[in-house]
């Protein structure tokens, strides 16, 4: 009788091959240069537009009420507002109030919802859980690569953020008793936030898989329902309490929405 | 050893039953071709061997093991409906993700073999969406064939392909057996095709498995016929039907007597009646006939 012997494979092993083909992947296709591109020029266009437009008066033809465009004060606007400031004084929603890095967190979602959905709209997904029975690898892995894409993202605003304030002419005076420790503390804060946003993000598009539309309506329906949370959780007067308690809050949502991703993909059809 | 041991599995889709008690036993070495028609359970089963698709219940054995067992599923390849690449890397790429993806040692190497053996050799370097119909489904084969499985899971391998594609693809199937020491599952609704290749068959009808047999059972099943071509063919047949019980008019035109004891009988008696055969053949009915003959005593058409 033929004898048939078959190979013990370490999670760790198979941890590694998935990250290596998901890396692969991601730098491989242009997504990821469309979206690390877009959030390096979002800001300098917001910046230059803004600025050039400050101080227009638009009258509205039907009640002839007229509203002064408002400016950015300094580039560190764009980044976050600083908490605990006075609730009378702070500005109605406008400009600069909407158009700043929380943007980033939605184009995270897109990435995500792509990146996942062509694994099962390729029909990658097959080969792939035809020979892992076990999806904890590639819950980590995709949860990993949503991470680092995501924190590129973040780091080329910042870097728009600066680029664009100096071709605006902006003060880089920060004002409001923020100094350079806080900004450095807002921007972990800002990166290590992704951690939150990922595994939220993952576990939709893994429900969703090959329906790219669903888990991008449902992706951006959850993120807005936590839009108004970021510049609580980063502020830019942070602290090292901020970036902390980003972790912490990115470590139980990895853990915790990785752990129902796998569920779902254990009992759901995978194709 | 059996490669594929499923027994009382059942799978449904809300009110749907769409695999119903399937009992199945696939022998190691063997290419087992999978039969059934449209919606009778095929591709649902394989996807559930594969595990693409929980059953509703029932058992799946893989090698002796259970199908979800990590090691035993590490050496399944399988190309279920259309290969699973990426229509805008080349099939190396796509090749070389399925070989990381399987950590192989020498991918290049494997990946190098594989493309010999799909007859691709010289297509490595085309962008996958660029590739024919045909080249698409070896590419599939291809990708199932890295890290040498010891199950290949085909699912209608040669759906769409030309007369060519075809003939290619019967001589991958040939030299898998030869060169692997696989065992394949392939389903098809080329009968005619897959009756070259198989030899262990199972057909499906409404989610239930309701005959397995060997490529010798069914040589031995198959009924013989004469075939006949007169110089009046509706004469002749109105004149056979009366001696013998069983005369059918082929597509080709000619006419089989599927009672006929010798063919000389059958030359006999129209001579006798004034009728000249002009062609005669003795020969079995194909795979495609035994599966109509099947499903018409099953009551199915």
């Amino acid at each position: 009788m033929q004898k048939i012997t078959f190979e013990k494979q370490t999670f760790w092993n198979k941890l590694k091959s998935m990250i290596a083909v998901d890396f692969k992947r991601a730098f491989t296709m242009p997504l990821i240069y469309i979206m690390i591109g877009a959030s390096l020029i979002a800001p300098i266009l917001i910046l230059v537009m803004v600025t050039m437009m400050e101080g227009s008066v638009s009258v509205n033809p039907q009640t002839g009420v007229e509203t002064v465009m408002e400016g950015f004060d300094n580039v560190w606007q764009i980044i976050g507002t600083v908490s605990g400031a006075s609730a009378n004084a702070a500005p109605a929603m406008d400009m600069t109030a909407m158009c700043n890095i929380n943007l980033v967190y939605f184009a995270i979602a897109v990435f995500v919802c792509l990146f996942v959905s062509d694994d099962f709209k390729s029909g990658y997904s097959k080969n792939l859980f035809t020979v892992r029975s076990c999806k904890t690898d590639y819950v980590i892995s995709k949860t990993l690569i949503g991470m680092v894409c995501g924190a590129g993202m973040i780091v080329a605003f910042f870097i728009g953020a600066f680029l664009g304030g100096a071709i605006s002419g902006l003060s880089f005076n920060t004002g409001d008793g923020v100094n350079s420790s806080n900004l450095l503390f807002c921007f972990f804060a800002k990166v290590l936030l992704v951690s939150v946003f990922v595994p939220i993000y993952l576990a939709l598009s893994v429900a969703a898989k090959q329906r790219t539309w669903l888990s991008l309506v449902c992706s951006f329906g959850v993120g807005s329902f936590l839009f108004m949370m970021i510049p609580l959780i980063t502020p830019l007067n942070a602290t090292i309490l901020n970036p902390v308690l980003c972790v912490v809050g990115g470590t139980a949502f990895s853990l915790g929405l990785g752990y129902v991703s796998k569920i779902i993909l254990n009992k759901t059809s995978l194709v | 050893m059996n490669a594929i041991e499923i027994r009382n599995l059942c799978k449904n889709f809300g009110e749907k039953q769409a695999v119903v008690g399937l009992n199945m036993t696939v022998p190691v070495g063997s290419v087992y071709g999978f039969i059934g028609e449209n919606g009778s359970g095929k591709s649902t089963t394989e996807k559930m061997i594969c595990g693409l698709i929980r059953p509703s219940s029932g058992e799946i054995k893989l090698f002796g093991k259970d199908y979800q067992d990590d090691y035993v599923r590490a050496k399944i390849g399988v190309l279920i409906e259309a290969p699973g690449c990426f229509p805008n890397y080349s099939v190396w790429n796509n090749l070389m993700l399925q070989a990381a993806n399987l950590s192989l040692k020498n991918p290049e190497e494997e990946i190098r073999k594989v493309l010999k053996t799909v007859r691709m050799e010289g297509s490595a370097g085309n962008k996958y969406k660029n590739c024919s119909l045909g080249m698409k489904q070896r590419i599939g084969i291809a990708m199932a064939l890295l890290g040498e499985p010891k199950l290949l899971v085909l699912d209608e391998p040669i759906n769409g392909l030309d007369a060519d594609g075809m003939r290619i693809m019967r001589e991958v199937i040939g030299n898998i057996t030869k060169n692997y020491s696989t065992t394949v599952l392939i389903s098809s609704h080329v009968l005619g095709e897959l009756e070259k290749v198989a030899t262990h068959y199972g057909i499906i009808r409404q989610g239930k498995m309701i005959m397995e047999m060997t490529a010798e059972e069914l040589e031995n099943s198959c009924r013989t016929f004469v075939a006949i071509n007169t110089s009046n063919n509706d004469k002749a047949k109105a004149l056979l039907l009366t001696n013998f019980s069983e005369v059918k008019e082929a597509e080709n035109g000619q006419l089989r007597i599927y009672d006929a004891e010798n063919p000389e009988a059958v030359v006999a008696f129209l001579y006798e009646k004034g009728i000249l055969v002009n062609y005669l053949n003795t020969a079995k009915i194909s795979l495609e006939e035994y599966y109509i003959d099947l499903m018409n005593q099953k009551g199915v058409r």
